[in-house]
């Protein structure tokens, strides 16, 4: 295990986490476009596109050892901010009325916490 | 090795540049106000992608810089923006 093998074992990691990202960013922009209504498209891109992002900083953490802080900030900034703006922008929605698509029941109207 | 790297970091900025394509399109055509709003955050996470792929690819730590800096701002005006909505006030 010298150190020519341990550079191409963490080259071999970068490069799969980047097919990973780039798969996950298509399939976000993909549900963006496909899915029917502003909440599902909220899940698409909140949780599957912003993945895209981390595993291609995690290629980057893989690749140059040497800036591994400004990676590993970036993945924690990125994981705690954009689920956080994604709530923002659902809550938003459903307090502005915009409607749901093919729903069956709304559990936060029927609970009545939802003051309007 | 460093071939393949590079060779699948330049089919992944090209395959971003077209889904940053896509979604300025849906921008220009979305339904309603939310729905721009979320293709907007999208537009700035893959543009966040891309800078990190320059970064790898010219293995510059500057690029990371601008990525740190533009998250934030991102993060910040959609918080800004979806309060604006809801309640309309803006603090």
């Amino acid at each position: 295990m010298n150190l020519e093998m341990i550079q191409f074992f963490f080259q071999l990691l970068a490069l799969l986490a980047i097919i990973i990202g780039t798969v996950f960013s298509i399939s976000g922009v993909l549900g963006l476009i496909r899915l029917p209504d502003v909440y599902t498209r909220l899940h698409a891109t909140g949780k599957v596109g912003l993945f895209g992002v981390v595993f291609l900083l995690i290629a980057e953490v893989f690749l140059t050892p040497a800036i591994i802080s400004k990676g590993l900030v970036l993945i924690i900034l990125l994981i705690i901010g954009g689920p956080a703006a994604s709530h923002a922008l659902g809550s938003a929605a459903y307090r502005a009325g915009i409607p749901m698509k093919q729903a069956i029941r709304d559990d936060l109207r029927d609970s009545g916490l939802h003051s309007e | 090795m460093e071939q393949i790297l590079s060779i699948a970091l330049n089919i992944s900025l090209a395959i971003h540049l077209v889904l940053i394509a896509v979604c300025v399109w849906r921008v220009w055509r979305g339904e309603n106000l939310i729905d721009r709003i979320i293709g907007l955050d999208m537009n700035a996470t893959l543009i966040m992608a891309i800078l990190v792929l320059i970064a790898l690819i010219t293995m510059n730590p500057v690029y990371l810089d601008v990525t740190l800096g533009l998250a934030a701002l991102g993060f910040i005006s959609i918080v800004a923006l979806a309060r604006y909505i809801a309640d309309h006030k803006m603090f």
